[in-house]
């Protein structure tokens, strides 16, 4: 037992060294051409890759008939791509889940994150965040002959709620501030949650209401209330910071010449 | 940064989450090991029978377990069966699922402990008018427990780690908790080492007992 035990104890002090030691990267400094180097390297790369959502209707969904990427998220990447590399064209889209994307974000695997990721003040900790350039609210799904018309309808009730989303909080909040008690599941992909829905382990199916829209049929409907704004920024490695300034000007004149507006009212998500 | 040092400091600021998901992985694993057991003992017990009706259940059940993914079986319990008017509690679905699904694996284990033990045992003890019960009882399967055990041993090791599929149907373990944990803020890095470890701390005597247990064997033999 003592051997294990000492065994154990040197694993973990093994793990605390490893970790620290790659816990540290360079920081980004201007090349001699003046371009800051994460810039460059995407410069060089001569594309930009970008972790974005393939299952979220209208933001980023991937047509099963065309294979193709498509969606107002995927749209603001072109944007970006263009006022780096000089062509909208020359984007690499990879899917990401809420589960990887930060992963795909630390290992470099991906430039930015545009995935309906909500931005938070512990992510951003984590991550580099720009000025949101959506804002949705908390929406609420249930079955139509549930009867369940309001927050309060919900009381006792299980509310699904999809892992790495900021429903939850902003959820539980709320019905707090209403006096009903809830209690909530947590899955890892929104089909689950719609399924654990169909089958009656939950009662109620709970996420951003854009992408909410995406799973709505014949046998449910998605009240009309909506909880919390949640606000989406681009997402950027946190060492990266002259990309994240640059993605945040890019979005600001965005804001400033109407184009975003354009976009919102281009794929009806308003 | 995926290991910076704050981010180890709100595992160990948060480490209730963690034991709350840990205590459920235990009490998930002793009944699903118990479930695995009886499930086992009897099922390996009809596989060595000579009727072949038995011998025909034993089979159906171990492969059948055995050839579908551990995965589907816990989505079939939770999604499935609500369908068919059945509800059962997340923690029931999980002694359920990796109790069912481990011991197809203890039955072949059992089987073949038994099937170890030369027949004439079972033929002398026969002889001597014990009838078939009372021969396995006290003849045959005391003697398969020592071949049997090291193996055991191991389906108790993967048991305890297969439990970690429950976070898929939000089955409050450790891999829910953790997974639930390290998604909200991203701290990703050190909640999964830290699961990581408290997995070994489980799994990791067991199966240095399961080794000394067979090197045990090897010298009795």
């Amino acid at each position: 037992m003592k051997k294990i035990f000492g065994l154990m104890v040197s694993l973990l002090v093994l793990t605390a060294f490893v970790v620290t030691g790659c816990g540290t990267s360079a920081p980004t400094t201007a090349s001699k051409d003046g371009v800051p180097a994460d810039i460059k390297a995407i410069k060089d790369r001569g594309v930009l890759k970008i972790g974005v959502k393939v299952d979220v209707p209208k933001f980023g969904f991937k047509d099963p008939k065309t294979d193709k990427v498509e969606g107002f998220e995927i749209d603001l990447a072109k944007v970006i791509a263009k006022k780096i590399l000089g062509d909208e064209n020359k984007i690499d889209v990879q899917a990401v889940t809420a589960k990887t994307r930060g992963p795909l974000l630390d290992n470099g695997e991906v430039d930015l994150v545009i995935a309906t990721f909500t931005i938070t003040e512990e992510r951003k900790k984590s991550y580099n965040f720009s000025d949101p350039y959506f804002t949705d609210g908390v929406a609420l799904m249930v079955k139509k002959n549930a009867g369940i018309t309001s927050l309060k309808d919900l009381d006792g009730k299980k509310i699904g709620v999809a892992q790495s989303a900021t429903s939850k909080k902003a959820l539980a909040d709320e019905a707090t501030k209403q006096g009903v008690k809830v209690s909530f599941l947590e899955f890892g992909t929104y089909p689950e949650i719609k399924t654990a829905l169909d089958s009656g382990r939950i009662d109620c199916f709970s996420v951003d209401g854009a992408i909410l829209f995406g799973y709505l049929d014949d046998s449910t409907v998605i009240l009309a209330d909506r909880y919390t704004p949640q606000e989406y920024g681009v997402a950027s490695k946190k060492s990266n910071e002259n990309l994240a300034k640059l993605v945040n000007e890019t979005i600001a004149d965005m804001k400033k010449s109407g184009e975003l507006d354009k976009m919102i009212t281009k794929w009806g998500i308003k | 940064m995926p290991f910076a040092a704050f981010k180890w400091l709100a595992v160990l600021q948060d480490w209730q989450v963690f034991a709350e998901g840990f205590l459920t992985t235990i009490a998930l694993s002793l009944l699903g090991l118990l479930l695995a057991m009886v499930l086992g003992i009897f099922f390996g017990m009809l596989g060595t029978a000579n009727n072949k009706t038995l011998r025909f259940i034993n089979r159906v059940y171990v492969e059948f377990i055995q050839n579908t993914p551990l995965v589907i079986q816990i989505f079939f319990l939770y999604n499935g069966l609500p369908h068919l008017g059945v509800i059962l509690p997340v923690f029931v679905v999980g002694v359920l699922g990796v109790g069912v699904y481990h011991g197809a694996y203890v039955a072949e284990v059992v089987r073949a402990g038994i099937l170890s033990i030369p027949r004439g045992q079972q033929e002398a003890a026969l002889s001597q008018g014990f009838s078939y019960w009372s021969a396995m009882r006290h003849i045959i399967l005391p003697q398969a427990k020592r071949i049997a055990y090291p193996p055991l041993t191991n389906q108790a090791v993967s048991l305890i780690k297969n439990t970690s599929v429950l976070a898929m149907v939000a089955g409050g373990d450790l891999m829910y908790h953790a997974d639930s944990w390290a998604s909200n803020n991203l701290y990703y890095g050190p909640t999964y080492v830290v699961t990581g470890l408290l997995y070994l701390a489980l799994c990791l005597p067991l199966a240095t007992y399961a080794r000394r247990l067979e090197r045990k064997l090897e010298v009795s033999l």
